[in-house]
């Protein structure tokens, strides 16, 4: 009878194990081969970042409850720009205005998780300020920042409409990233992915986060670099 | 004459392995007389709809009358012809579906009202021309690929149509046959379901033997002799008393519901001869020694009919079920012998019932939905008729006489069908 019920207890287990979700955050087109070197056009930086639980924000940092979203938002955008300028030299800016009009549209990473976002249109290839046709264009999504924030909360289409509340902590800065590598000449996506950075918190100030944005800033590179099959 | 040859070997390589390559091919449906429209963005390549029509007529003698013609309704579309351009760069080796998903909404929606109608997109870079085929079930291309560009006009249509358009064609329905489909009841929902019922008397043989096993798993069954009227060396099997390899009859009647699931009722009967050993002396006064095997079984009953034409449908069905079985003596000794030996008196007895199971699979072809000849094979045992709990001394028991007596068989019936 013990015998039959580690059996069973076994078949259990491996039931479980097997149901839970594994998930797949990245998605490479066959034709991505080659990484961007050190030209790179972004588009999407200047209206990417969203902070939540400003409340504590606000209260940690000192800064009004009125102004932290505008005030960290705009900080982190143009701090992002840098970082990116300083890891591809010839880095150009799109503002995201260039896709004000498309409509939001899903990409599948796996069963349950989708990328939200605006792409450029089939067959329409997007010019920068000067009118050129930049080869790849690196598209930011969306960047959350917050507290130990898990993205399969925001990106599991099974999870995301969950309403029941967790308890907030504050251990640690977290940021989750979705970005697309646009292949600009044929409109196609290249590369897609979700990460998520962290940082654990001593005692959190603006240069936290600073660091935080470098952080995503190697890690979007490093992806990049990664995802190109040779 | 030596270029020549060289460039006429080089055209030939280059024939084969270049001459078509299909990317993917998630099937369509190709309809019978269907319209084909071909959509042509960037006028690299002139088709003509008449030829390429005769070429399809040609390639695929399934496909009827297509009509071709050129879909200037999409070259004309800025949102098509953004899209068609794309495409056109798009196509590459190696590339699956998904990734010439359209996109746009107007596209998806374009694509969508096409209504049975075949969109063949058509490109010509360099040497080939890209081909991809889109109906109205997805917004991505069905089958795309490419084949190598031939100044030949009809031959070029002769490969297109040959590596793209050969499959076999289907009639497409008429609008009033697909309103009287869309409306007609579902016959799983009525409320009395349809029954199909039969009576059948067959012939069959059956045998210890199974095919495709090893003989060494019944040859002491088969070969064992029965000596002085009870001794064998095991009698765990019916067949080391009785001949296992016999005729039987077998009636039966059946129903299945909703054409899928019944139950039938089987009566069968056989004539075993005991195996007497000739050499053994103690059997000269006997005249006869059989057993008639009675058997009356139920089986559930799983099959599925396929309606060949008017006249003939075939019905493969797998059969399930349990079985009792009675073993009916019938023992004569010579007229001359006043009183049977002590032997005689205490020869072997059989248990008055078997209990079994019987699984196996058959077919029935039933001509003008009433006359039909069935097709059977299974294999079917004998045990104990009812179970105790095993006690500690079960070792010591004595084994039951053909608790473990197991045949195949193979039937013939004919039976008459009828339905309610």
């Amino acid at each position: 009878m013990g015998r039959f019920f580690l059996v069973i207890s076994l078949v259990m287990a491996a039931l479980l194990s097997g149901c839970a979700p594994h998930y797949q955050w990245t998605r490479s087109h066959p034709a991505y081969k080659i990484p961007p070197r050190d030209e790179l056009t972004v588009i999407g930086v200047d209206k990417a970042f969203v902070l939540v639980r400003s409340a504590w924000f606000a209260k940690k940092l000192g800064i009004s409850t009125d102004s932290i979203q505008t005030k960290v938002t705009s900080d982190c955008s143009r701090l992002l720009a840098e970082e990116l300028k300083k890891r591809y030299s010839r880095l150009k800016m799109v503002p995201s205005s260039k896709l004000d009009g498309l409509p939001e549209e899903s990409l599948k990473l796996d069963q349950r998780i989708f990328i939200k976002g605006k792409f450029p249109e089939q067959g329409v290839a997007v010019t920068d300020s000067s009118g050129n046709i930049p080869k790849n264009i690196l598209i930011i999504h969306e960047i959350i920042l917050g507290t130990d924030l898990n993205r399969e909360n925001y990106f599991d289409y099974a999870l995301i409409h969950n309403e029941s509340t967790e308890k907030k902590t504050s251990n640690k800065l977290t940021a989750i990233v979705s970005y697309t590598l646009w292949d600009n000449e044929r409109q196609r996506s290249l590369y897609s992915a979700v990460d998520q950075i962290e940082k654990p918190i001593e005692k959190i100030s603006m240069s936290d986060i600073e660091v935080l944005v470098g952080d995503i800033a190697t890690q979007i590179q490093r992806e990049l670099d990664i995802g190109a099959a040779p | 004459m030596k270029k020549l040859l060289f460039f006429l070997l080089v055209g030939l390589l280059a024939g084969f392995t270049n001459a078509r390559d299909v990317y993917f091919n998630s099937h369509y449906t190709l309809w019978k007389d269907g319209d084909i429209l071909i959509w042509n963005v960037d006028k690299s390549i002139t088709i003509d709809p008449k030829e390429f029509c005769l070429s399809l007529k040609r390639n695929n003698s399934s496909i009827g009358d297509p009509k071709c013609r050129v879909f200037g309704e999409w070259e004309r579309d800025s949102v098509a012809h953004r899209y068609g351009k794309w495409l056109g760069y798009n196509l590459e080796p190696n590339t699956k579906a998904e990734h010439l998903k359209a996109r746009h909404p107007a596209m998806i929606a374009k694509i969508q009202a096409l209504e049975d109608k075949i969109v063949m997109f058509v490109s010509k870079t360099d040497n080939v021309v890209k081909l991809a085929l889109f109906d109205e079930i997805a917004s991505t291309p069905k089958v795309a690929g490419t084949v190598a560009y031939n100044n030949d006009q009809v031959a070029l249509y002769d490969d297109m149509a040959n590596s793209f358009f050969d499959l076999p064609a289907k009639r497409r329905l008429t609008k009033k046959e697909r309103e009287k489909l869309a409306t007609e009841p579902d016959e799983y929902y009525k409320e009395t379901p349809k029954f199909n019922g039969w009576i059948g008397v067959g012939l069959g043989y059956s045998q210890a033997k199974i095919p495709l096993t090893p003989d060494n798993w019944y040859r002491s069954h088969i070969d064992s002799k029965v000596r002085r009227y009870r001794v064998t060396k095991d009698s765990t099997s019916l067949w080391n008393f009785i001949d296992d390899s016999d005729p039987f009859l077998n009636i039966y009647a059946g129903g299945t519901w909703y054409g899928f699931i019944g139950a039938e009722i089987i009566y069968r009967l056989a004539k075993h001869t005991v195996k007497t050993d000739n050499k053994d002396t103690s059997y000269d006064e006997l005249d006869h020694w059989y057993f008639y095997q009675h058997e009356i079984g139920l089986s559930i009953h799983l099959s599925k009919t396929f309606p060949m034409n008017r006249w003939l449908d075939i019905t493969p069905f797998i059969f399930l079920g349990f079985q009792y079985s009675f073993f009916v003596e019938d023992i004569d000794v010579e007229d001359d012998i006043e009183k049977p030996s002590a032997a005689y008196e205490k020869r072997v007895k059989f248990e008055d019932v078997y209990k079994g199971a019987l699984v196996g699979f058959g077919s029935q072809f039933v001509f003008a939905k009433h006359y039909g000849i069935s097709l059977r094979t299974g294999v079917s045992s004998r045990g104990r008729d009812t179970y105790s709990d095993p006690s500690p001394d079960a070792a010591a028991e004595p084994t039951t006489i053909g608790g473990s007596t197991i045949d195949c068989f193979i039937s013939l019936g004919l039976e008459y069908h009828w339905i309610l």
